[in-house]
Formats: C-alpha cells, sequence, structure tokens
C-alpha cells in the first residue's frame, strides 16, 4: 500500500472568491495506517482542511491526492468507500433509532434504490460492539448523551468500513472515561489498516493517540512531523498564545500551561 | 415512545385502505343519504352508471391525491430537515393554483393544459420559497423556510386575486372561486387518466427513493461523504413529488393540512425511518383523503368544499399533536 494516504500540495482556498483565504499554500502528507493530529486554535482552518480532504471543497488553487490520485478519479461511490467523515457538529434532525442511524453507514454500499439487508445489519451490529454500545441499538437518538451520541456516529462511520476516517473534534463532548475509550479504539483501528485524521484543540487528545502531528495556525501549516519535532514548548506556545510547558511523566508526554507565565 | 412494526402497521393500514375504497363506492346520497345497498348495481341503471362514472373515478383520485399530498409532505419535511413544511406552505400549492387559475383565464381549459400550467408555476414556487430562504440572514433554518414559503405563496394569493378580479364574474369567476376552494366534484375519468402517470411516476420515485430520504435528511457533509449526490437526489425528489402535487392540484384545488400532519402521525406510529414511514404516510394519506371526500359529499345534501374539511381536521389533529408534543421543533 502506498504510504501516504492523503497528499496536499501547496492548497490554498477561498469560501468566496476572491474572498480571504482561509488556507494559504498548504502541504502535508498524511500516512497511512497512522493517527494524524491537525493540531490549531479555534477558527484556523482545520474543519476547511477536513473538507478539502473529503473532496467536499475543492482547492482553489493546488492539488489533494487521496492514495497518489485525484479526487475526479474516483467516482462519489467510490469515494464514500474510501473516506468517512464525522463531523464536529452532526445534527440528526429527525428522531431515527441509534440502529437505524448506523445502518446509514452502509449506504456506500447500496444501490440508488435499495435499503439494507442483513448482511449490512450484521455490520452495523458489528459496529455497535466495538464501540460497546450494544444496548443503545433501539434507543431513539433524540434520548441519547452528548457521550453517547458521539460513540453512535462514531458506530455510524464504522459500519462505512473505509480505509480513511476523518473525525472533526471525536473527543470535543466526551468526559474522560469516553475519550479514553475513544482514543484507545483510534488506536486498535489503526492496528487494523485504518488511517485515522483527528482535528483537536486540545494537544494531550494529540498526544496521546496520535504518531504524526500537523500544527495549523492561521491557514497555514506551521510544522508537522513527530512527536519530537511538534510537541515542543515552543511550538505550542507560539500557537496557543500562551507558555506552555511538556513535560515528561512516566514515559507519557503531557501538555501543561505554566501557571506563573 | 411506543413503536410498532413496520410491517404489522402496513398490513392493517393496506388492508384498510382498500375496505374503505370499497366501501365508499356505496357511500353517498343516491337513493337516499349514507348507504347504497349494493344489489343496486344490478338492477338500478342510474346506480351503476353514478359509481362507474363519478363515484369510482373521484375515490380514486382521492386516494391518489391523499397519498401524493402526505408523500411529498413526508419527503420535503426530511429532505429540508424542517418538520413545519408541507406543499402548503412552501408555495408549492399556491403556485399551482395561480397556474391553474391563470390557465382557466387565458390559456385554455383543456385539463391537461391547466395541469402543466399548475405544475410550471407549483416548482416556481417551490424553488422560490427555496431561494430566497436560503438568502436571509436570521432565525434558523426551520424559521427562514416557513417565513419565505409564507411570502412566496402570499404572492402567489395575491396573483390569484388579481386573477379573479379580472375574470368574467359570470363564467370564469365562479369556476376559479370554486375550483380554489378545494374539491373533488367535478372529477371526470378524464381528469383521472391526465394526472394518473404525473402521481404514479412522483410516488414511485418516492417510494423507490425513500431510504436515500433518510441519508438526505443529514447535514450536507455527512450525507456527501456517504456518496450521496445530495443536491442532484435533492433535485429528482422534489421535482418528482412536486410534479406530481401539482398535477393533482390541478384538479383537487387547494387541499391544505394533510401534507403536514399525515407525515407526522406516520414518523409517531412506525418511528422516523423514511423507509417505513413514507410507505405509512402514503397509506394513511389515502385513507385520510377518502374518508374526508366521503364526508364532504355526503354529509349535507349540498356539497361541503374537500379542503375546507382537511383544514378543519388537519389543523384540529395539529393543536391535538402539539400540545402532547408529537411534533418537536427546534427553531
Amino acid at each position: 500500500m502506498d504510504h501516504k494516504a492523503i497528499a496536499a500540495k501547496d492548497v490554498s482556498f477561498a469560501y468566496h472568491e476572491g474572498g480571504i483565504r482561509v488556507l494559504r499554500d498548504v502541504s502535508l502528507d498524511i500516512p497511512a495506517q497512522k493517527i494524524t493530529a491537525i493540531l490549531g486554535p479555534n477558527g484556523t482552518g482545520k474543519t476547511t482542511l477536513l473538507h478539502l480532504m473529503l473532496g467536499l471543497l475543492k482547492p482553489g488553487s493546488g492539488e489533494v491526492l487521496i492514495f497518489g490520485k485525484h479526487h475526479g478519479a474516483y467516482s462519489r461511490r467510490e469515494m464514500s468507500q474510501i473516506m468517512g467523515l464525522v463531523p464536529q457538529f452532526e445534527s440528526i434532525p429527525f428522531n431515527f433509532t441509534v440502529l437505524e442511524y448506523i445502518l446509514l453507514g452502509r449506504s456506500p454500499y447500496l444501490k440508488p434504490f435499495q435499503s439494507p439487508g442483513k448482511e449490512d445489519l450484521q455490520i452495523a451490529e458489528e459496529a455497535l460492539t466495538s464501540m460497546g454500545i450494544v444496548g443503545l441499538a433501539g434507543k431513539p437518538v433524540s434520548e441519547l448523551s452528548g457521550g453517547e451520541r458521539q460513540l453512535v456516529h462514531l458506530a455510524r462511520v464504522l459500519a462505512q468500513r473505509t480505509k480513511i476516517l476523518l473525525l472533526d473534534e471525536p473527543t470535543a463532548h466526551l468526559d474522560l472515561e469516553n475519550q479514553n475509550r475513544i482514543l484507545n479504539l483510534l488506536v486498535e483501528l489503526t492496528e487494523r489498516g485504518i488511517t485515522i485524521v483527528l482535528t483537536t484543540h486540545d494537544p494531550n487528545v494529540a498526544v496521546y493517540a496520535a504518531e504524526n502531528f500537523v500544527l495549523v495556525n492561521e491557514g497555514r501549516i506551521y510544522v508537522e512531523g513527530g512527536l519530537d519535532t511538534v510537541i515542543t514548548p515552543e511550538n505550542l506556545s507560539t500557537m496557543y498564545n500562551v507558555p506552555i510547558h511538556v513535560e515528561n511523566a512516566d514515559g507519557h508526554t503531557m501538555v501543561v500551561m505554566d501557571k506563573n507565565g | 415512545m411506543r413503536r410498532r412494526s413496520g410491517k404489522q402497521v402496513f398490513i392493517v393500514l393496506g388492508v384498510g385502505t382498500l375496505v374503505i375504497l370499497l366501501a365508499s363506492v356505496f357511500l353517498g346520497r343516491y337513493p337516499r343519504p349514507y348507504w347504497m345497498p349494493p344489489r343496486l348495481l344490478l338492477e338500478d341503471e342510474l346506480a351503476r352508471r353514478l359509481v362507474f362514472s363519478l363515484r369510482v373515478p373521484r375515490l380514486l383520485t382521492a386516494l391518489l391525491l391523499g397519498m401524493t399530498l402526505s408523500a411529498t409532505g413526508a419527503v420535503l419535511q426530511m429532505v429540508f430537515r424542517n418538520p413545519l413544511v408541507e406543499p402548503g406552505f412552501m408555495g408549492v400549492t399556491q403556485g399551482a393554483a395561480f397556474g391553474a387559475a391563470l390557465s382557466i383565464l387565458w390559456l385554455g381549459k383543456h385539463p391537461l393544459v391547466i395541469e402543466l400550467s399548475a405544475t410550471l408555476f407549483g416548482l416556481i414556487g417551490l424553488f422560490g420559497s427555496y431561494f430566497l430562504s436560503r438568502r436571509l440572514r436570521f432565525g434558523g433554518w426551520v424559521l427562514r423556510l416557513v417565513l419565505s414559503g409564507v411570502a412566496v405563496s402570499a404572492l402567489f394569493s395575491a396573483g390569484v386575486g388579481i386573477l379573479k378580479y379580472v375574470a368574467d364574474p359570470l363564467t370564469q369567476l365562479p369556476e376559479i372561486t370554486f375550483w380554489l376552494l378545494g374539491g373533488l366534484w367535478g372529477v371526470t375519468w378524464q381528469n383521472f387518466w391526465y394526472v394518473l402517470p404525473f402521481a404514479l411516476a412522483g410516488l414511485l420515485t418516492m417510494f423507490l427513493m425513500r431510504w436515500r430520504v433518510n441519508l438526505l435528511s443529514l447535514k450536507d457533509e455527512t450525507a456527501f461523504s456517504l456518496g450521496a449526490s445530495t443536491n442532484r437526489e435533492r433535485m429528482v425528489l422534489l421535482f418528482a413529488s412536486v410534479t406530481a402535487t401539482a398535477a393533482l392540484t390541478s384538479i383537487s384545488g387547494i387541499i391544505g393540512w394533510v401534507g403536514l400532519i399525515v407525515p407526522h402521525i406516520a414518523r409517531r406510529l412506525v418511528g422516523a425511518s423514511a423507509d417505513t414511514s413514507i410507505p405509512v404516510a402514503m397509506l394513511l394519506g389515502g385513507i385520510f383523503t377518502m374518508l374526508s371526500d366521503d364526508i364532504a359529499r355526503s354529509l349535507l345534501a349540498g356539497e361541503i368544499p374537500l379542503g375546507i374539511l382537511t383544514s378543519a381536521i388537519g389543523a384540529l389533529l395539529f393543536m391535538y399533536l402539539m400540545i402532547s408534543m408529537g411534533i418537536k421543533v427546534r427553531a
């Protein structure tokens, strides 16, 4: 397999022609079968970057390659079998049951007029099992807690069985236990050959799970690479505009704010 | 929330539809109010003519009308992610009414011409409301769409008002006025055959794409990531459903509230998934409209306009559903 799952070359993007460029000359490689964390303050273009990778947005200049090929080389159906997305604010306006919602993840494998069948049901149930939420299957989505909701969204994208997962702030609404559970699960997924790109504004989430890091600031890539090159006090302090320490405790890296400035 | 299995509900409603369809053939005011003994079909030439050339096409049209309005309402609600829309709130019905009135006045009274004109203006109404709502810069999506629909509908009903004003008060005006009240009294086999292909195409499209409708109710980026061609699929669904609705509106006039209330009841019965709720809405809508039309033509010596009945019943049901929390909206 190509060692680069996604590659962006000199990508610039503006939501309106001639408007402010949200991203400027962004070049980066997303290594396959690893977790890449895109870090940065709020409003720096992390979500836009994910949408460009997904193909929902098209770069104004530059190019995005998925396994070495342009989005245009894939059909909508093929693309949706390769890459799945969990947006940060996934709203479900109608009161589906959890199982009905997760079955929507099977859509890339169904014909235009087809409803999910037995096999799809089985895959959806497997996704529920791996998220540890089998008990929620029959529950209406309106009755879920914030944490349960996030687990359900992830189960939906697992049922999609894609090689690449794009997760926009996957741990934002979670307590520590659920956060831990999800991050461990993501690591497990990479061992099964899945590539994960997640955005987060919390460096500790990134440090816990990711192997590859991209710091985005004001629409530019500030720095990218492994833990030691990217997660340094200098980089983080500049990015977040607050003094930050990087500590090492029992072999775990921790990012802490410096109280004394 | 209680949910019955889709299959059970479907069987009950399917049988119910057939029973009501058959029973309605014998409901009416001939030879005396309310019930015609079936043996009259064999004995009485007038009864036979009445049943086969008036009641049967009318009943079938009522069935199609109810199915189409309800399914269209369900599709609009889900595709626009807005539980408060229905063809009547989205400029479709008023647009179709304007098109039909325009046709009665100037373009010609051939049923097919009226139908096409109604369809064209129904589509203009829908897309007008939609694009207007996209340009509003305040309020939530639910509110913006409803406001735009109300504004576009008002514009079309003003247009209808002008047409009524210039219409010949002896010939055209009564025709337009009665037609606007909404009813199926003049339906002939010819009318039925002309709308049948539009209605069937719309119903079939909505039925076949019903599971996709779930997908389209999600946010655009999610639907996109799941492989949907969101804009194209929405257009196909909207075009098919609005064409069917407008074609039927061209013979029925304005029949309100069916498209709003029936999908809510359907979701209450079998859950939100369009996979089951759209077929259930179709059958429920058919039953609701057939029964309403039965009352419209049988209850009093003079006919009660169907549109008035469905509005009255629909609005009451809506009040009940709102109070009992069957309708939840985040505006």
